[in-house]
């Protein structure tokens, strides 16, 4: 399993960022997250896999200094 | 009183004006020419235009200067303000002041909002607005006691000249027993030396047992303010509580306050953590979105960036509750202890460095390739203590480093010092020079437009290279995001009023990274409506970050998320609950647009404010070389196919910039043309009369001045 926000999703080999926010609603402003307290931006999401476990917090909109 | 020996030379008292629905609905003029100390009530037609803040302080600036009024006339002001919710304790955010005065960089009005607890303190010492002007023969300290209902002027000798030892000393000496009580403004001695000096405002952190600082950074009010010989303004002032503006609503005022704190609370560890990390997040997301700017804004990221962020820095940063207002849950004012210097006067010492925010990291670390975070903080120590805006020093140190390695200037103007990106201990030479003003230092502290002038004039550079490389517009040095591959931020910058700083609209990553405003009216009602909230926040005495930093978690499926119109209810709400004026969101738009009008005016009246001022090096757009198209090329060939629709098989490097170029160029005018028309100006970017009416801003002396600009 992996948990994303408070929510637990099965988890699934090869699975990358990209494949687990493309099963979630309204991620259209996520151009950031935190995977397992790390930062990763959206042009890393295809290739950052998804290891057993994860942990992901979606960030809001970024918004500037 | 202290150990310190101050000359009195004029002090009064005053009957303490209570504080009622937010305002004293008084101003504090004093004239140091003529050391006049003048309070005068604040009519109501200008507080309902103008709301207070910066709204305040440009009212009080148009009736203080002419048009031919100069930087360092006597008749330049400086004025504070903090605004009508400012000063609410526990509200996040709650206790910003606006400083405005004609700045030296630019000519026109800049303002810049800052933390810290003077704004609150004057207000509630009785005062809407201060406003300093004229100039002191000797050194003066200004202290406004709200405890004890004086005022008084001081003759200084022999203080300190860095504003890390002086605000201490002061602090300390106008109340020894809670030195919680007072705030200082300060500069130092980079501003009297150079034209983007800051003011540091402090605070009384408790926990620490120390003076903190906030820095009202851009434009060079620091500078004004040394001109002036003001060698520091103190506000003192007892127990605060959330009945002390003596809100309309105590009961809303309370409940809007303890349900954005607890969101705050709630929410901020589970999205950018700025009570722990500050705004120091920003630079590996920027970096991967090739928004930092790095070598001088022309390369968007850089590998090494990873070591000057949020990783680095929360471990270097010192625990504690670091809000820059009481009871702020955002708390991100965050500093590290004992940090020992290398270089300059206090090398070896242990201090406390109040930062690094984003801005400096970016500015003063990747922006001149030093990928050290260590050096970033002794960099951003200094500048504070010298008085010195991490954001121009480090925007114009990194456009020194690419004319250096450019050849535009060579050791032989420099002192014999190399200025290639990465050198460190160069750079922070070169900032130890700016506070003396002595070296090639002094010629930094002059400013990108200035440093394009002289290197031309001077040592025969290129000046068109430099115009292209020089990351300034209206003579302010940008603040730290690459743009060019929005053209919505190009205008957040462009036709931002005071030049290139966020603070009016950030918007790169809705229009770049989720593509929200594909069109021109897109973006144009996105310059519009951005920079009228944003205004907002500068009129009230608030910060803006616990609007869109922290953000509910429903906020996602809203049908315009960007806008957080949660958030924005919640502030209609406060508005109404102080103030006592029913206020719903639009109205808090209303309220900037008359104020964002008036400073427009404002810049035509001192010469500027026009369409030919409202532009950009073209770096803000696209590549400048060769060099910078290469290291893109995949994305650039890719926009000359697809968007431009051209064939570009047999075209050189060089022509495939050319081709950019004029496309960009010609995109940026047509968002001109439409953010001028949202805005109700004519193409010359003027107010129309029409506009102005129905803002209520149609005073006789504005209208006489459209007119003669051509504005019907």
């Amino acid at each position: 399993m992996i948990k994303v926000d408070d929510k637990q999703l099965p988890w699934s080999e090869n699975m990358t960022l990209s494949s687990v926010l493309k099963t979630l609603d309204s991620v259209d402003l996520c151009a950031v997250v935190r995977l397992n307290g790390k930062l990763v931006s959206s042009p890393n999401f295809d290739k950052t896999p998804i290891e057993n476990n994860a942990e992901i917090q979606l960030l809001p909109l970024v918004a500037g200094g | 009183m202290g150990r310190l020996h101050l000359k009195e030379i004029k002090s009064i008292s005053y009957e303490h004006a209570d504080v009622k629905k937010g305002y004293t609905d008084q101003s504090l003029r004093i004239n140091l020419d003529a050391t006049d100390i003048i309070i005068t009530p604040i009519e109501e037609k200008v507080k309902k235009t103008f709301i207070g803040g910066k709204g305040y302080d440009l009212w009080m600036m148009w009736n203080a200067v002419s048009g031919s009024t100069k930087w360092n006339d006597p008749e330049n002001a400086i004025c504070i303000s903090s605004g009508p919710l400012g000063g609410t304790p526990g509200y996040p955010g709650g206790g910003k002041s606006i400083v405005t005065s004609i700045s030296p960089l630019t000519g026109a009005p800049i303002d810049s909002n800052v933390g810290g607890y003077f704004g609150p303190y004057k207000k509630f010492s009785g005062f809407d607005v201060i406003q300093v002007d004229g100039k002191a023969k000797k050194d003066t300290i200004i202290f406004i006691d709200g405890i004890e209902n004086t005022i008084t002027l001081f003759e200084s000798e022999n203080l300190p000249t860095d504003a890390y030892e002086l605000s201490d000393i002061l602090t300390r000496h106008f109340d020894k027993d809670k030195p919680i009580n007072v705030s200082v403004v300060t500069t130092g001695p980079g501003a009297a030396n150079t034209f983007f000096g800051c003011l540091n405002f402090s605070w009384w952190d408790a926990g620490r047992k120390r003076v903190r600082y906030k820095q009202a950074g851009r434009g060079g009010i620091g500078t004004v303010f040394a001109d002036k010989k003001i060698k520091a303004i103190v506000a003192r002032c007892g127990t605060i509580s959330m009945k002390t503006n003596n809100p309309a609503d105590f009961e809303g005022l309370k409940r809007v306050t303890k349900t954005h704190a607890k969101e705050i609370h709630d929410l901020d560890p589970k999205q950018n953590r700025m009570s722990l990390v500050g705004t120091t997040h920003l630079v590996p997301i920027m970096n991967d979105h090739d928004c930092l700017p790095v070598h001088n804004f022309k390369f968007g990221s850089h590998p090494e960036s990873r070591v000057i962020g949020e990783e680095t820095y929360e471990h270097l940063f010192d625990k504690g509750f670091d809000g820059c207002w009481k009871g702020c849950t955002v708390a991100c004012s965050h500093g590290v202890k004992d940090f020992s210097p290398v270089t300059g006067p206090y090398r070896g010492q242990t201090v406390f460095v109040d930062g690094p925010e984003y801005e400096t990291i970016a500015g003063c670390g990747a922006n001149l390739g030093i990928f050290d975070a260590h050096t970033i903080l002794e960099i951003n120590f200094y500048c504070d203590a010298y008085g010195l805006d991490t954001i121009s020093v480090g925007t114009s140190l990194g456009f020194v480093m690419e004319c250096f390695e450019n050849n535009l200037i060579t050791t032989k103007h420099t002192g014999g010092m190399a200025l290639n990106f990465g050198n460190r201990f160069n750079a922070l030479t070169l900032i130890h020079q700016m506070a003396t003003g002595e070296g090639f230092g002094a010629i930094i502290g002059k400013g990108v437009r200035r440093m394009k002038a002289i290197f031309a004039q001077e040592f025969g550079a290129d000046m068109a290279f430099m115009q292209d490389i020089g990351m300034e517009s209206k003579g302010l040095e940008f603040s730290e995001y690459i743009t060019k591959e929005s053209l919505a931020q190009q205008g957040g910058y462009g036709l931002a009023l005071k030049g290139p700083q966020h603070d009016e609209a950030w918007l790169i990553f809705l229009d770049m990274v989720h593509n929200f405003m594909p069109t021109f009216e897109n973006k144009a009602e996105a310059l519009h409506w951005f920079p009228m909230f944003r205004t907002w926040f500068g009129l009230c005495g608030l910060c803006k970050l616990p609007w869109n930093d922290i953000v509910p978690e429903d906020n996602k499926t809203m049908p315009e998320p960007a806008k957080v119109a949660k958030h924005v209810g919640w502030y209609a709400d406060f508005f109404s609950a102080v103030t006592g004026r029913k206020t719903g969101p639009d109205d808090l738009i209303s309220m900037s647009e008359s104020v964002y009008n008036f400073q427009r005016v404002f810049n035509l009246k001192m010469g500027f404010g026009t369409r030919e001022y409202d532009t950009l090096p073209y770096r803000a757009m696209g590549p400048v070389t060769v060099e910078e198209y290469e290291s893109r090329q995949e994305r650039y060939d890719k926009q000359l196919k697809e968007k431009y629709g051209l064939q570009i098989t047999d075209m050189s490097a060089k022509e495939k910039v050319a081709v950019l170029r004029q496309k960009r160029e010609e995109q940026y005018e047509l968002l001109k043309d439409a953010v001028y028309e949202r805005r109700g100006w004519n193409n010359n970017g003027i107010p129309t009369l029409e506009t102005i009416q129905r803002l209520g801003i149609d005073f006789p002396d504005v209208v006489e001045l459209l007119k003669k600009n051509g504005a019907t």
